[in-house]
């Protein structure tokens, strides 16, 4: 009794924020000390379904971009991370990648936006996706590197061993070994790109509207309705994400 | 060669077809890249190595057919029993049926057909490396090398090992190099014996030469187990 108390409190405490902002995309006016609001409409809610809202296009954009750069992240921190761990300087190569960790992205977008600009990538996705990747690429090298041991390397030796070429020792052992690592790194990268606003306001100068733009932007003209429907939207990929990666990408490696 | 440092040179070594060839020697007398080598796994500075007459120094280890085993049996975990033994002939694109067939046969001469639905972490230390066998003797190589695959066992679950890799090694008329630094299990899995040290390689030609011989151990060893009684 206690217990189911407590969780239910817990999922109150948890869900109460996300109710709250389903409860202002919906309403039209909420007057205070009203505890509900006053009038309920779907007004962004229908503007989105119906593709006459600025919101479908930013989330298309976000989701376009968070994909782009977790997928191109994944595979070549992968492949880059073998490389370094093999390699005889790897420990001095591995130094390198904090490198960018040294200073806050958006500082580190100041320093490369003379590039950006010098470029034509201002103010394009382009920018905008290489400046992430700049951000997450070296995340996934850190994260993947200490895949690389000893026993990886022993596994890679007996696959040769026993007649597999590289093609197949990829396929048939490592990825499916790397799996839970290759998947962490994807939800990862796809998390910070989908969340970033610094950098891509400052490369993007506002002409790139990706979901956490809008967010700001609806905030600071104080339309508290479509911020609100906004801010849902940009929780919902990765809640979607945990559960396809607990569902399928975990599971399937337990059994 | 090792940076600067020679792991061995001046070695000649020949393995006669159908032979175990133990190997003994300590910790760091070059025993394990002496296999490596052999396997392509690393590459020599100079030298030849040849089968049946044919130099393989330029052959990649995936079409040498020679296979080299750890000491731990390393078996892949995302694959069962079954998927483990069968890896080698899903490589070489061998059909369902003749798979099935293969690895039902090598499950049960290996006693652990039972198994056969299990991953890697529900099997015993013994059970691993009878897995690892199969894996490697169902594809027929030519030569297995095996660098102390008993290291990691308790005293019965070794002997018992020993015992079935001898009698497979007898049965599939397998060509092998064993390599190990206890004497008797040198004695009891090898043809002819081996000694490895500082990187120099002695080969007996007779197990009666290696036990005369007094720089070899045995005697040594003989007169240890003799005073204890």
């Amino acid at each position: 009794m206690k217990r189911s108390i407590s969780i239910s409190i817990i999922g109150f405490i948890a869900f109460f924020p996300i109710l709250l902002l389903a409860f202002l995309s919906l309403s039209e006016q909420w007057m205070f000390p009203n505890i509900l609001p006053d009038r309920l409409a779907s007004g962004p809610w229908k503007l989105l379904l119906t593709g006459k809202s600025e919101l479908l296009y930013s989330l298309l954009l976000s989701v376009g971009i968070s994909l782009l750069v977790a997928v191109v992240v994944t595979i070549f921190s992968f492949f880059a991370s073998r490389q370094i761990a093999y390699s005889p300087i790897g420990k001095k190569i591995l130094w390198l990648t904090y490198f960018p960790y040294v200073f806050a992205p958006v500082l580190l977008g100041a320093i490369l936006q003379y590039y950006f600009i010098r470029y034509g990538m201002s103010g394009k996705i382009s920018g905008v996706l290489l400046g992430q990747f700049f951000i997450t690429f070296p995340y996934g090298i850190i994260f993947f590197i200490s895949f690389w041991n000893a026993r990886i390397r022993s596994f890679e030796d007996l696959v040769s061993t026993l007649g597999g070429n590289p093609f197949q020792k990829y396929k048939q052992v490592l990825f499916p070994i790397a799996r839970p690592a290759i998947s962490l790194v994807f939800f990862q990268t796809f998390l910070i790109s989908w969340f970033d606003y610094g950098l891509t306001m400052l490369i993007g100068i506002g002409q790139v509207q990706t979901l956490p733009i809008k967010v700001f932007q609806y905030v600071n003209s104080a339309n508290m309705n479509h911020a609100a429907a906004a801010s849902l939207l940009l929780i919902l990929p990765p809640v979607i994400l945990l559960w396809i990666n607990k569902k399928y990408v975990l599971t399937r490696w337990q059994m | 060669m090792f940076t600067t440092e020679s792991v061995f040179k001046d070695l000649r070594l020949q393995v006669n077809e159908g032979e175990v060839l133990s190997i003994l020697g300590a910790s760091g007398s070059g025993k394990t890249t002496l296999l490596k080598v052999i396997a392509g796994l690393e590459a020599e500075d100079e030298g030849d190595i040849r089968w049946k007459g044919k130099r393989m120094n330029k052959m990649m280890p995936q079409d040498r057919e020679i296979i080299y085993l750890y000491q731990e049996p390393l078996l892949f975990p995302h694959l069962n029993v079954f998927e483990n033994v069968a890896f080698g002939l899903r490589l070489r694109k061998v059909q369902e049926k003749e798979i099935n067939r293969r690895v039902e046969h090598v499950l049960t001469s290996l006693g652990i057909e039972s198994h056969a639905r299990k991953s890697p972490e529900q099997l015993s230390g013994g059970q691993k490396q009878r897995v690892a066998f199969g894996r490697a003797l169902i594809i027929q190589p030519k030569m297995i090398l095996l660098d102390e695959p008993f290291g990691a066992l308790d005293h019965d679950t070794r002997r018992q090992m020993q015992q079935l890799l001898r009698q497979i090694l007898e049965n599939e008329k397998m060509t092998a190099i064993f390599v190990t630094h206890d004497i008797k299990e040198a004695i009891q899995m090898g043809n002819r014996i081996g000694k490895m040290e500082r990187g120099n390689l002695h080969i007996y030609p007779s197990l009666k030469a290696f036990v005369e011989d007094p720089g070899s151990g045995a005697q040594e060893e003989g007169r240890f187990w003799k005073n204890l009684l």
